[in-house]
């Protein structure tokens, strides 16, 4: 396409917003009432997710390692782990520290441990992160066949991380299932509110087509309008979203009570919110155009 | 030229619109189409610029069989053809001067080229004046002659008017058969559905009468016929 007959589909674009400007206003509306119920359940969607990769780290693998193997050993082992795709970080827990922390939990029945210091029964540990904590279970059992002498047992915490993995899929599932469910319906309102604009114009295909002009030079300046009315209806809502969220996440900030609700901060959230929300605007503008334009260019 | 062997048209409501037409139309032929409402002349007209396609036949237009162009393709022969018709559709919101370099736009034709040719076309149908003028600022005389500016500006090889006088009085209709028989003697094709008695009986050009579907009579130099 040359250029002039690009810019002659934009400048043809832009008039027509301006030209019709009531069927723009009503677009532009009913995209920013869909994607502003879009935007409001990303930000939902975007917490529930975060929430759920709160709950797997709560998976990981603790590797107990032989007692009678020496630090350079275990060095190794780290860093031979460490390299293991599935591997997102490896932590060293020393025998020392394995036991600081047992003290822990026994409060007040710590002198339960005394003496146990000269003769500390617990191994030296590494504390494994799975890249995906789904594959916790079975890198564990790699780890144990990888270092059959250096490893003595790997423990991914069995039936209580599987549900805890089993919780956080289901959540991710059902969250994202409404949200594809939230898009097609806004794919729908606003497609439809598009067809109006384009059938107020079927005079103009008509004659476009009666001339001799390519389908595709029909359809361009429509293209571009579906573009524009998907980015105006985007803003406003965008806008709502990320000035609603602020408040809330300050609010909840300066009251620590509520501090076990652990929201995303505002960045990159945003980014996200304002893209996804702006990209949905836009494909569902030009889907709606190019659909609606459709049945004027049977022949 | 324009052929059609053995056509049929069939709608799909189940109207049988044509049963069998054959006719050949050469470069530079001035025809009138006549007969009475219904008999399948808009039908037989449509065919010509593909706004509608044989149920049964072959439509042959510059020797390229019709009904074998695929879809995308069919703006191109579009091109080829100039279509006139009773109520002019013409945009509203553009000016004489819009609506014909529109139609240059819409086949992207480069700006420089267009301004010079809508200005030639414009002073061919004696608009040059009015040029900037909105559809709704013009006679239906002149708005008729906007869309011929229109149908002739891409220099197609055919123009093809259904009832192109239809809507005007009978000074403005002569100014438009004068204008289309200057148009046809430059070598372009005519066609023109019409129910003007006086006009056919006047200008003396070929005659192909459509009734019921079939072509009941085709005479060079005929006359109208029909009583209405």
């Amino acid at each position: 396409m040359r250029i002039d007959t690009l810019l002659r589909h934009t400048r043809e674009a832009f008039k027509s917003l301006i030209r019709n400007n009531w069927m723009t206003f009503a677009a532009v509306s009913a995209a920013s009432v869909t994607l502003l119920i879009f935007g409001l359940f990303l930000v939902f969607a975007f917490n529930i997710n975060y929430m759920a990769s709160e709950l797997d780290r709560e998976v990981s693998i603790r590797v107990f390692l032989n007692a009678s193997i020496s630090s350079d050993e275990i060095d190794q082992v780290k860093s031979s782990i460490e390299k293991k795709p599935k591997v997102e970080s490896v932590k060293f827990i020393s025998k020392q520290e394995g036991l600081e922390s047992m003290k822990g939990w026994f409060g007040e029945d710590e002198k339960f441990l005394e003496g146990l210091e000269k003769d500390n029964p617990i191994p030296d540990m590494l504390e494994v992160m799975a890249k995906d904590p789904r594959q916790s279970e079975s890198l564990s059992e790699e780890l144990k066949r990888d270092y059959p002498n250096q490893v003595d047992n790997a423990d991914f915490g069995g039936g209580v991380s599987r549900s805890i993995l089993d919780m956080s899929s289901l959540i991710r599932n059902v969250v994202f299932i409404f949200g594809l469910g939230l898009a097609v319906l806004a794919a729908f309102l606003i497609s439809n509110t598009i067809k109006l604009t384009i059938f107020a114009r079927r005079r103009e295909i008509e004659i476009m087509r009666l001339v001799g002009a390519s389908n595709w030079f029909i359809r361009w300046p429509f293209f571009i309008e579906g573009t524009l009315i998907g980015l105006l209806g985007s803003v406003v809502p965008v806008a709502v979203v990320l000035a609603g969220y602020n408040a809330v996440v300050r609010i909840l900030d300066a009251d620590k009570a509520y501090s076990f609700f652990k929201l995303l901060g505002m960045w990159p959230l945003s980014l996200w919110v304002a893209g996804l929300t702006a990209l949905l605007g836009v494909m569902i503008g030009i889907w709606g155009s190019l659909i609606s334009i459709r049945r004027f260019l049977r022949t | 030229m324009i052929e059609m062997h053995d056509v049929y048209k069939v709608y799909p409501n189940g109207v049988k619109a044509l049963n069998g037409i054959n006719v050949k139309i050469d470069q530079g032929d001035f025809v009138y189409v006549v007969g009475p409402s219904g008999a399948g002349k808009s039908t037989f007209i449509k065919l010509m610029y593909r706004e509608v396609s044989p149920t049964h036949g072959v439509i042959l237009i510059n020797g390229v069989n019709v009904k074998r162009v695929r879809d995308w393709k069919i703006p191109y022969l579009r091109r080829k053809i100039g279509v006139v018709f009773q109520d002019y559709k013409l945009l509203p919101n553009m000016t004489a001067y819009e609506n014909v370099a529109f139609a240059m736009e819409a086949v992207e034709t480069p700006k420089r080229k267009i301004r010079r040719r809508v200005q030639e076309v414009l002073e061919l149908v004696g608009l040059y004046d009015r040029m900037n003028a909105l559809p709704s600022q013009l006679s239906g005389g002149e708005q008729q002659r906007v869309s011929i500016a229109r149908a002739m500006v891409n220099n197609p090889s055919f123009i093809i008017a259904d009832e192109p006088t239809g809507n005007l009085d009978p000074e403005n209709s002569w100014d438009i058969m004068y204008l289309l028989e200057e148009i046809n003697s430059r070598g372009t094709t005519v066609v023109m559905a019409t129910h003007n008695k006086e006009i056919v009986n006047t200008m003396r050009k070929r005659v192909i009468a459509v009734e019921q579907g079939v072509i009941v009579r085709d005479e060079q130099q005929g006359e109208y016929g029909y009583e209405d």
